[in-house]
């Protein structure tokens, strides 16, 4: 094996020109392919955190069976009541990966200053958990103010541009009204205890997080319309939920359990369509890979017709052209791709160096434009285009295989 | 048993609806140790038949058989496997590869066969030294003049010890010196190791040196077992 390596090494260094042509094609696919990769991969974590951390749908929740089709209609009857409540928060909080299990609700109505009113749309949170349930999220968009507290009942947190419409700051009163389950009009009154940026423009001029206790009070019930379940690891999400399925169905309650993708519409589209980018990108990059080797292989094998009839008569199979082709190309790509990961890591350096930000669409304020070294996923990449080197080396080499030796070695 | 023998070989080539009859019925029979010219003007069908022979092309009609076996019924790999094994070859334009130094052309045919690293380059060496090469094992085939290429190529017909060397045309692009020892070093490796060389040539020094002449005109033996 050792003599078709040098081989084909000496020959990719003697065509010093047409090579370093190739390489830079496999090079430059493979930094494109590589950094949009560690861009998405960053993204979908943060897309994550958002809807886990910042959303606050923690990885699992869990609905009373019937709810999620007609709990909008008989709200009541698809709520969980305490004793239900508690049953499901014990039996889930035994499971080893279940880092808390908490009620919640959500509630709508009308949010008024007193002058003017506009609608609003609430989740109705234990603020000790919220705080569990955020973790380091609040760090990434902090609440401005105190926050939601057990000490103060009627202190809610208000998206900033709701409560810059209703001109609101932290500390500032004003009223919410609803309906409770059984059709009659209430309303309460509210301290700004915080404002926080939602970080959707399509959010941010209706949410409110309020109270637990002060949700129920608004609809004037005891009952909790969910359970979020946070676990110790999202990437036990999915294993967890059937887990829990088997043990809730096991003490007999009826439930079905969602996961934070499944919830999350936005997370959903915005992967859909970086995953429909990165294909389109990366059958780019195959066809310049494909096209660049065989090129080049179709060239080198063009050239080299005389010696191969030579090696054929000295008594190399047809296989072993073969081979010795594959090993050149599989070199280019091998080469290509460490240029490749070479070029990567100065771009990932130079994105850290510069830290460059941007609003993507429907966001309302800059994110950071991060990309992550993914190594996983390079190496992945190097076997495939190495792989896919190969294969594209092979083909004008099967062809100069099947050659006549005379024809081969008459070839000027 | 007869090293070679070819029995009513035809060979014929077609150039768009022109047939060329390379080969028209040839009867041939070659000893072990013999030292071969096929000789005649061009066109004759030299060079067709040392390809016929040397297995890398193969008759229209006819039977060859080599070290007693029929080649028409061997695989291209056992053909292959055979070229390898007993049969090296020395081209005119030398056909080295000009990747390789001249120890690693020396080596190529015995790595193809399989044997270790090491034996092959004692093997390539000892072949190298005996063309008066060992200064030069390191050279790539651009830096080494003529003469020394066809030695390392003579080397490397010989480094597998194969039972039979085909040489085409080995002098034509060597000077008067050179080819002088070339066909002097060819000459003293039959009588030494007794290699059977079969070699096509115009040059009168050659045919002077052979112990045997092959005649051919217009695809046909002349002289076919002319011994000198």
């Amino acid at each position: 094996m050792n003599k078709w390596i040098k081989i084909a090494l000496r020959n990719i260094l003697k065509n010093k020109r047409r090579s370093f042509v190739t390489l830079i094609a496999i090079a430059m696919g493979f930094a494109a392919v590589s950094i949009f990769q560690g861009y998405i991969h960053n993204t979908y974590k943060g897309l994550r955190n958002s809807a886990v951390r910042g959303e606050g749908l923690g990885h699992l929740t869990i609905y009373k069976q019937g709810w999620l089709e007609k709990g909008k209609i008989d709200p009541d009857k698809y709520m969980f009541s305490q004793e239900e409540l508690k049953r499901i928060s014990d039996l889930v909080e035994e499971d080893d990966d279940v880092i808390l299990a908490t009620p919640q609700i959500n509630i709508s109505g009308l949010v008024s200053n007193g002058r003017t009113s506009t609608i609003f749309l609430a989740n109705g949170v234990i603020p000790r958990d919220d705080k569990t349930i955020k973790g380091t999220w609040t760090a990434f968009r902090p609440v401005k103010g105190e926050g939601l507290s057990e000490k103060k009942s009627y202190g809610v947190e208000m998206g900033e541009d709701l409560a810059s419409h209703l001109d609101l700051k932290p500390g500032g009163y004003g009223v919410i009204m609803a309906t409770t389950l059984d059709g009659q009009m209430n309303a309460l009154d509210i301290e700004v205890a915080g404002t926080y940026d939602t970080g959707s423009s399509a959010t941010n001029d209706k949410y409110i997080r309020v109270p637990f206790t002060f949700a129920q009070s608004l609809y004037d019930t005891e009952k909790a319309d969910r359970v979020v379940v946070l676990l110790n690891d999202w990437k036990k999400t999915d294993v967890t939920r059937e887990r829990l399925e088997d043990t809730l169905s096991g003490a007999g309650i009826a439930c079905e359990i969602k996961t934070w993708n499944e919830l999350s519409l936005f997370y959903l589209k915005v992967r859909g369509m970086f995953d429909m980018i990165f294909m389109f990108i990366f059958s780019i990059v195959f066809i310049i890979v494909i096209m660049s080797v065989v090129n080049t292989m179709g060239m080198a094998v063009l050239e080299r017709t005389r010696e191969i009839g030579t090696l054929r008569a000295l008594g190399l199979k047809r296989r072993g052209v073969n081979l010795l082709f594959a090993v050149e190309g599989a070199m280019l790509g091998f080469l290509g791709t460490i240029f490749g990961v070479i070029l990567n890591v100065v771009v990932w350096a130079v994105i850290r160096a510069v830290e460059p930000s941007y609003i993507p669409p429907g966001s309302s304020s800059p994110v950071p434009l991060i990309v992550n070294l993914v190594p996983q996923s390079m190496l992945v990449l190097m076997l495939f285009l190495i792989l896919l080197s190969l294969m594209a080396a092979i083909l004008p080499a099967r062809r100069a295989a099947k050659q006549n030796v005379v024809d081969a070695l008459g070839h000027v | 048993m007869k090293l070679i023998e070819m029995e009513e070989i035809k060979k014929d080539y077609f150039l768009g609806e022109t047939v060329v009859h390379a080969l028209r019925g040839v009867d041939l029979t070659f000893d072990r140790g013999e030292f071969v010219a096929i000789w005649g003007p061009s066109g004759s069908g030299k060079t067709t038949l040392l390809n016929l022979v040397g297995t890398i092309d193969e008759a229209s009609s006819g039977q060859l058989f080599i070290e007693g076996q029929e080649i028409k019924k061997l695989s291209d790999d056992r053909r292959t496997e055979l070229r390898n094994r007993a049969i090296g070859f020395i081209f005119q334009g030398f056909n080295l590869i000009p990747v390789l130094s001249a120890l690693e052309n020396v080596m190529l045919p015995l790595e193809i066969m399989g044997t270790s690293f090491s034996d092959a380059r004692e093997a390539a060496l000892r072949r190298l030294d005996e063309m008066e090469l060992s200064d030069f094992v390191r050279h790539q085939p651009d830096k080494l003049s003529g003469g020394q290429r066809q030695r390392v190529a003579i080397a490397r017909a010989l480094v597998t010890n194969p039972s039979l060397v085909i040489a085409d045309e080995p002098t034509a692009n060597l000077d008067s010196d050179t080819s002088r020892k070339i066909i002097g070093l060819m000459r003293d490796l039959n009588e030494k190791e007794g290699t059977t060389f079969i070699f096509s040539t115009h040059d009168q020094r050659l045919l002077d040196k052979v112990n045997r002449l092959v005649r051919l005109e217009d695809g046909m033996i002349l002289n076919g077992g002319n011994e000198k």
